[in-house]
This record gives C-alpha cells, structure tokens and sequence, in this order.
C-alpha cells in the first residue's frame, strides 16, 4: 500500500512537523497578504492586529482592505488549513481501512451526493431554510449517498473494502446521473452552481461559517489518532488485525462513517476538492513510513499547506477571475501520480 | 499593387452591394456580410428562419421577419418566456425549448438559424455553422456571442447591436428598415447622453448569480456597453472576458455605488440582493449601504432590442437627479 515505498524513515516526526508548521505560517501569512487587489502588507499586518486586540488604532487601512482582509482572505485562508487537512485525514484513514492506495474521500458517493442535494435544491426547492439550505441540502445528499453505499456493501455479514469500493463507485455514478438529469432539466443557475459543487471553491468562507468545520475535522482527527494502531492493525490485513483483537468489521465501519461525516460537513462548505485526500497521505507515508500515528498528523500538515498554497494560485492566476480550486488540485494530483507511477520499480 | 487592388475591389464591391440593397425592395441580390471574422454570402433572402433565444428572436420581431421564420428555439427550457414575447411569437412554433439539434432544424426545412455561441450553439458541439452548412442552413451568429471563441475579447460597444440588426436587415432584403431601426435606436441612447452629460459615471456591478465566486460581465459582455451609454463604469469592464466568474474580493476593491441584479422570472433577485446587503464584507460597499440596485431583465442585458429601454431605465438609476 506504500507502492513498494517500504516502512522506512528518513527524517525525524517532531524536526518535520516544526519545519511543516513554520511553513503552513508562512503560506497563511502568503494568502492573507495577497489576492485579485493588493493590499499594502503594513495594511494587512495593521487589520490583523487590531482585529486580535493588538493593534494600532490610527491604522492607514481603508475600510474596504480591512473587509478584505478581515471578512474575506482570513477565513479564507482558515477554512484552506481546515479543509486541507481534513481532507488529507479522512483519506489516509481510508487508505488504512480498505488497503487500497486509490482510496479517496469521495470514494463513496460523498460528493456526488452533496452536489446532487444541492442541485436538487438550487432547480425544485429554494431556498426554505434561509442561508444555510444550500450546505444543509448538500451535507443530507453526502450522508443519503454515504448510508447508500454502506447499506449496498453490508448486505452481508463481511464488509469488505472491495465491496466498499465498487458500491461507492457504484453509487457515484448514480447520482452523477441524477444530478446531470437535473441540471438538463433546470435552468442556467443550476448549470452554474454545480461548477461549485464538483470543483470547489474556498470563496464562500465567512466567519460564522467555518466553526463547524474546524470543530468536526478536529473531533475527527482525535478520533483517528487515538485509533492509529488499529489503524495499522487494518492496514497490515485483516487476519493481521484479528489475531491484534482488533474487531475487523465494526472498525472499518466506524473509521467509514466518520470519514463521511468530516467530508459532508467539509463538501458543504468548500464543494468536492479532490486529489487532495488521495495524494497527501501518499507523501506523508514517504517522509515517515506506514505508521499511521505518525502519518496522520504528518498528512493533515501537509495537507493544510498544500490547499492554501493552491487556493492563492487560484486567486492569483488569472486575477481578478477566479479559479475553481478543484481545477488546480487534480491537475496538481494528476501529474504527482504520473510521476509515482514512473518512479515505482517494477 | 496585388493587395492593393483586392482591397479596392472588396470596397468597391461592399459599396456597390450596398448600393443595390439600399435602393430598392427585397431583391434576389447574393448579399455578403462579415460575421465572427467570416465572410457569409446569402444568394437570396431566408424564407425559414429560426432563431435562438428571447434576445435574437426580438431582433428578427423587431425587422418585423415574423413571416420569413418556422419556429423559435430555445426560450421555455429556461424559464424565459414572458407574455410580451408569447403574443410578438403569435402562431410560431417553439421547435426545441433548449437546444436545437440538427435534425430538429432540418426537420423544420429551416434555411437560416440566427443563433450565438452559447446562445444555441457550443464550440465543438454538434450544432455549429460548420454542421449546418453541410444541409443547407446559413447561419449567422450574435456578434456579443463572438467573444467567446475569439482570440481576445473586445471592449463591448452598442455597435455590437446596431451591427447585427444592420446585417440581418441586409440579408433579409430589408435593409432600409434596419437602417431606420438604428437610427432610432441611436436618437434614444443620444438622448439619454445629452441628458446626463456632465456626470460623473457611477461604478456599477453586474450581479448574475454565485455566491462564492460571482458570475459577473466583463468587458466583452453587453452589459458594458449598456452600462457606459447609461452613463455609468462596469468596474469590471476592464477584465478580459465575456460572462465569467471573478473573486469578491475585487468587487470590494472596486467598490461599486449600484448593482445591477440579472433579473429572471422570478423574484430570485430578492435573496440574491439580500445575500449581497447582509454578506460581512460586501455590506460595506456603497451600493450596499445605500440599497442602491436595478433589477434588468435578460433580454434587457443581452444583445437585442430591449437594451434600449434598458439604457434610458438604468440612467434613470444611475442619475435620478437629471430625470425629475
């Protein structure tokens, strides 16, 4: 499952996790300083600190840098780490669980559901519930398609990744259908929107928006560190993991409904962003080996740096047009996995 | 001393084609107009039209060419249909309520389908000049629409419009009805620039829709143009791009004093405005803070007779003061 990487360790866990975090500072600091309008970095550092308390009063930001910089590019930048990282969690969770290196976030219909939920809203519904009916109608479809998948592979006493893998590509392309039904059926906004839901975008980030997120990726992440042997219990197989008395199935379940929930919640408010849940853990498993307590944290860094690094491309590139950051990561993912599979020794 | 002498003979032939259109009736003339940086000769007028979408189907409405078209396409599929239009359609049937294929135009007999990129036809899709040629059906697409397949994207202008309704005058042999159309057109928008010249332009935003990446007109896009002749800035009317999305950020930056909300049939612009007005970084915008929108309706924003109505409406918006 390390693509013949082997379990070898090249650096030290805590000397990488400084030299990561310093760089996750650096490229936050990297986002919130620059974008489609430039803001003096003085402004910047000026509306930061005020907003913390610690700042001069008689800044020379105007008004507007400061709405830029406080209610659009911070919780932005927030909302790259916690994504990224969740993202880069649930993926080598999955990884582990199902032994499959392909293994992904959006395995299971997640995304495809949340985007079908959406549309479904977008072209028949509207908006019932006020602002929030869009995230709640795409996190019910992620939790529908997921509970789908789970109901298809467990039809028997053994849940087993492959058939975990083929329901959820199954499922998928099910409600691919359903949603390309929809946007044929409804009119341009529905065309429009579900460029957001399969690609993704970090625009939408506000403030009020971004507690749950962080709140759900954290819990998730405890959750997966506290269970990192079983882990790798499962990741070495199953009768490896049955002779450790580690419950094969129950655990593979858990680690898949949790996996889920963190991706519907994260899918809600960021759209599908894929590759970022296949490719991180692929790197962190070559910087440290195959233990997943040290690649669980090693991927969520990785994983933070990477999506803020990628959503300021998406930002800069064609400023002030915008990118949809999904573009990026799978042109990004794709090339990284051309390059493993030509490094791979036969 | 070659190039020379074509160049004169296209001028010479321009004028002389114009010449025989402008001086009489309907004739059997072949007629040769440019068009997204084609050359199109049409042997003889179309006598089975179709045309794609409210905004082009107005202009052959308003060179009065009902009975020179089989159908329309393209208008119920999204929503678009209002009754104005329902009753200037009459007895016309709607061929497709989307897209056309192919077959359903030859299935009409059409001979001539005045359509645009993204208007009814996609770049590399099956319905393209290109695919119609090959059964006989002439196309002319939108000028607006050419941005879209174009190397750049020109600054939009009112032209745009004055040059489609000009050359499907021409084609159709009516070429001195397309002229006085103009002409109106132009005394209206002059009118308005009489009125409010002098001001200063307002900043203006146009808000079609998203919420995490507005899709917004650039400056390719009609709406530029409607915009300056109503006396108003697109402040993204310097952005390389027809239609397109673009980060909040810059609509901030730039912040605009009215917002013009893409009006469909619905009262959708009602949530989108809120959106707007209750967003944290946005509601600091001027139009924001000063509640200042116009709702413009899609044919209003696209190429076709209703942007002049929309012009006089939105200087009217934009300079209250000159208009008691």
């Amino acid at each position: 499952m390390n693509m013949g990487l082997g379990d070898r360790r090249t650096v030290p866990l805590p000397v990488l996790m400084v030299i990561l975090l310093a760089v996750l500072v650096v490229s936050m600091a990297v986002s919130v300083g620059v974008g489609a309008t430039s803001v003096p970095l003085d402004h910047v550092a000026d509306i930061v600190w005020q907003h913390l308390g610690w700042g001069p009063l008689n800044s020379a930001a105007t008004a507007a840098e400061e709405r830029i910089v406080w209610h659009i590019r911070l919780p932005r930048t927030i909302l790259a780490v916690v994504v990224g990282a969740g993202l880069a969690l649930v993926g080598a969770a999955l990884q582990a669980v199902t032994r499959n290196p392909l293994a992904d976030p959006y395995l299971f219909g997640v995304s495809s559901g949340a985007a079908f939920g959406a549309v479904a809203v977008i072209v028949h519904v509207g908006a019932v519930l006020g602002a929030a009916t869009l995230p709640l109608a795409a996190f019910a479809g992620a939790m529908v398609a997921m509970l789908l998948v789970v109901g298809v592979a467990g039809r028997q006493a053994r849940v087993t990744s492959e058939r975990l893998i083929l329901s959820g590509v199954a499922v998928s392309f099910l409600f691919f259908a359903a949603t390309n039904f929809l946007i044929f059926w409804g009119d341009q906004r529905a065309a429009h929107s579900v460029v957001f839901w399969s690609l993704g975008g970090l625009g939408g980030a506000r403030w009020e928006r971004i507690g749950i997120p962080i709140a759900v990726v954290a819990a998730g992440w405890a959750a997966m560190q506290v269970t990192a042997r079983h882990l790798n219990a499962l990741a070495a197989g199953d009768e490896t993991a049955v002779g450790l008395g580690v419950s094969v199935d129950r655990m593979r379940l858990a680690i898949f409904m949790l996996a889920a929930l963190v991706t519907g919640v994260l899918v809600a408010v960021s759209g599908a962003i894929g590759f970022v849940g296949l490719m991180i853990p692929h790197v962190a498993r070559m910087a440290v080996g195959g233990d997943y307590r040290r690649v669980l944290p090693l991927s969520a860094l990785i994983g933070a740096v990477f999506l803020v690094s990628v959503d300021v491309a998406s930002r800069v590139l064609l400023a002030p047009q915008e990118l949809p950051v999904g573009m990026l990561t799978a042109a990004i993912g794709g090339g990284f996995f051309i390059w493993l599979i030509r490094r791979a020794k036969p | 001393m070659a190039r020379g002498t074509v160049i004169v003979g296209r001028r010479l032939l321009t004028i002389l084609v114009f010449a025989i259109v402008a001086t009489g009736p309907a004739r059997a003339e072949p007629v040769t107009v440019e068009n997204c940086g084609r050359s199109v000769t049409f042997e003889r007028p179309p006598e089975r039209a179709v045309s794609q979408d409210m905004n082009i189907s107005e202009i052959m409405f308003a060179l009065d060419l009902r009975s020179r078209m089989v159908g329309v396409t393209g208008i119920t599929g999204w929503y678009k249909m209002t009754s104005a239009f329902r009753q200037a359609m009459g007895s016309l049937p709607e061929l497709a309520s989307k897209n056309p294929s192919v077959e359903t135009l030859v299935a009409a007999g059409a001979d001539f389908y005045f359509a645009g990129w993204y208007y009814g036809m996609q770049p590399g899709g099956a319905v393209t000049p290109e695919s119609l040629a090959t059964f006989g059906i002439a196309t002319y697409v939108l000028s607006e629409s050419c941005a879209h397949v174009g190397e750049n994207a020109p600054t939009a202008t009112m032209d745009l419009l004055y040059d489609d309704v000009l050359n499907i005058g021409r084609i159709f042999g009516r070429a001195d009805r397309a002229a006085a159309l103009v002409r109106s057109y132009r005394t209206r928008v002059d009118r308005v620039r009489d009125i409010i010249a002098g001001n200063r332009p307002p900043r203006v935003f146009v808000l079609d829709s998203g919420e995490e990446k507005p899709f917004t007109a650039g400056r390719a896009a009609m709406p530029t143009a409607i915009i300056a002749a109503a006396g108003g800035h697109n402040v993204l009317g310097d952005v390389a791009m027809s239609w397109g999305r673009i980060g909040w950020e810059a609509v901030i930056a730039r912040d605009p004093e009215v917002v013009i909300i893409v009006g469909y049939q619905d009262d959708s612009w009602r949530d989108r405005w809120e959106f707007f007005r209750n967003h944290p970084a946005l509601s600091g915008i001027t139009a924001a803070r000063r509640n200042r929108f116009v709702v413009l309706g899609y044919t209003e924003l696209t190429p076709g007779p209703n942007n002049i109505p929309a012009i006089e409406k939105l200087a009217r918006a934009l300079h209250p003061e000159r208009f008691p």
